[in-house]
């Protein structure tokens, strides 16, 4: 039973971290009609700059405000010479994203090593829990990320910028003949959505293994919590983030990971059999 | 105050604005007519940098249009209502009206448009998307008019409004030419277009083929039906 409730409670943490990676990925599909093959490896290039400025400067909790940053930076600059030139054209945009996501691997893999390697977490203590003795780093990565996650709900819904996203979102052509620099606004929203990832990748850095093909697995959990919630449902993209990773994780108590994916790939189907439009279809978009 | 001269606008491959010339002067409410297709909606687009003008030029004010970014172009003092409205659907009535804002516009500016609109400023709060047709075209007109422009350039306002709302919108866009701001109207309802404007335009095939007074234009039934396929 311990074994069961940990594995679920872990379900829940790497679920909401998860939420935060893929709604990058959904903001950026929202807005720009890409579907971004390099998501997952903007989240390990988070988890490779965690690594950078831990062994730079002995200080794990710096990266949480440097890598962000440094990932809004690289969005930018991606966004400008991948994406802007690929524009209106979706399907170009699975081949272009691809190809940068080889070309991010391989310039980890020739600069940070093909060897993985684990971090260890800023906070080693932990708690009595449910009757178990629960990292306090866990929580502390939920935490993080769900301040994060309502951190960028306020910013969608409270700022100029984030309204204009919105309206953008809805109709690219209107909401330019009313005054707003829709250009700028992909260009940021895209830089948001690889800061996000790279957030990610800061907070999950301690509890899973830095690895230049780490993004491989968190992909398809990333499209899987898209589609579940919604296609450009964000709140519905949080919602199956979290359910699919505490169901994985429940299963993983008594199958091995595989079967665990293969159960969430089997419930992805059944939802989309009977909710095509997702399990919180139609509340946005 | 707007002219375009021999303007020239391609979807693709496709050239649709063949050498399109117009002018709209100081607080003149000017009609461009025509039949489904001739390029009234790509001029008006070309004119808000939407499409991008393939030759010819448009100067507003003394200034080129052609050379700005599209999103520049309100600043120069144009406003435009698309047709289909453009209300954003899940933005509130508040945040549609706000949203072209770089600095809150004088108290004055936003006191006349509640005066001229309670509704909107009843349901500030909602989503423009829950508005009926009516008020969302109204919202259209008031989004333009917070942001003072010198110009407004409307699409088929009364298209899809039911007939007893046609009346409120034309005596809406009345009022806002009798403040001194001009306004250039694309319209089907050809009714409605020669109630508001002064002079109309008619396009064919990418290019304005007729130009006439309105009053000239009532009588001119051969005109009409020439160019629009009807009799008023």
């Amino acid at each position: 039973m311990e074994l069961v409730i940990a594995l679920g409670m872990n379900g829940i943490v790497w679920g909401l971290i998860i939420a935060l990676i893929a709604l990058g990925l959904s903001i950026i599909f929202g807005l720009l009609d890409i579907i971004n093959i390099a998501h997952g490896d903007f989240f390990m290039v988070g988890t490779v700059l965690a690594w950078a400025v831990f062994e730079g400067t002995g200080n794990y909790w710096l990266a949480f405000a440097i890598v962000p940053i440094i990932g809004f930076g690289l969005g930018a600059l991606i966004e400008y010479a991948v994406i802007q030139p690929i524009k209106n054209a979706a399907a170009l945009s699975i081949v272009a994203t691809f190809g940068l996501s080889i070309i991010l691997q391989e310039s980890v893999r020739a600069t940070y090593g093909a060897a993985p390697s684990r971090l260890t977490a800023p906070i080693e203590t932990t708690i009595p829990l449910f009757g178990l003795e629960y990292e306090v780093y866990r929580l502390f990565a939920a935490f993080i990320s769900v301040v994060a996650i309502i951190a960028f709900f306020i910013f969608l819904h409270r700022t100029k910028m984030g309204t204009w996203m919105r309206a953008v979102r809805y109709d690219p052509e209107t909401a330019t003949a009313m005054g707003i620099p829709a250009r700028r606004v992909y260009q940021i929203t895209f830089a948001i959505g690889f800061a996000m990832a790279a957030l990610g990748g800061v907070v999950a850095g301690p509890i899973t293994t830095v690895d230049f093909q780490a993004g491989v697995d968190v992909l398809p959990f990333c499209f899987m919590a898209v589609i579940i919630g919604g296609l450009g449902n964000l709140e519905g993209t949080v919602a199956a983030a979290v359910m699919l990773a505490f169901f994985e994780g429940v299963m993983a108590s008594f199958a091995d990971p595989t079967m665990a994916r293969i159960g969430s790939l089997c419930l992805m189907s059944l939802v989309l059999l009977i909710r095509p439009h997702g399990i919180f279809s139609g509340a946005t978009r | 105050m707007l002219e375009l001269n021999g303007v020239h606008a391609h979807y693709g491959k496709v050239h649709v604005l063949q050498g399109t010339s117009l002018e709209v002067h100081n607080g003149e409410a000017v009609g461009l007519l025509g039949r489904n297709g001739v390029g009234k909606t790509t001029t008006l687009k070309t004119i808000m940098g939407l499409v991008p003008a393939t030759g010819g030029e448009i100067v507003f004010d003394g200034r080129g249009l052609t050379d700005l970014a599209p999103h520049r172009i309100p600043d120069t003092g144009i406003g435009y209502v698309p047709q289909g409205r453009g209300i954003f659907p899940t933005l509130s009535v508040k945040e549609n009206l706000e949203i072209a804002l770089t600095k809150a516009p004088p108290s004055q500016v936003t006191d006349y448009v509640f005066d001229r609109f309670p509704r909107l400023k009843e349901r500030l709060s909602q989503p423009g998307g829950t508005l009926s047709g009516g008020e969302q075209q109204m919202l259209a007109i008031a989004r333009c008019l917070v942001m003072q422009p010198k110009l407004i350039i409307l699409d088929e306002p009364t298209e899809g409004i039911m007939p007893i709302l046609v009346q409120d919108i034309r005596r809406e866009i009345k009022a806002v030419n009798d403040t001194g701001v001009s306004i250039l109207l694309v319209e089907q309802n050809i009714k409605t277009a020669l109630r508001l404007c002064s002079r109309i335009y008619i396009m064919e095939k990418g290019t304005v083929v007729h130009e006439a007074t309105a009053e000239d234009l009532k009588n001119d039934t051969e005109t009409l039906h020439r160019y629009l396929g009807v009799t008023v």
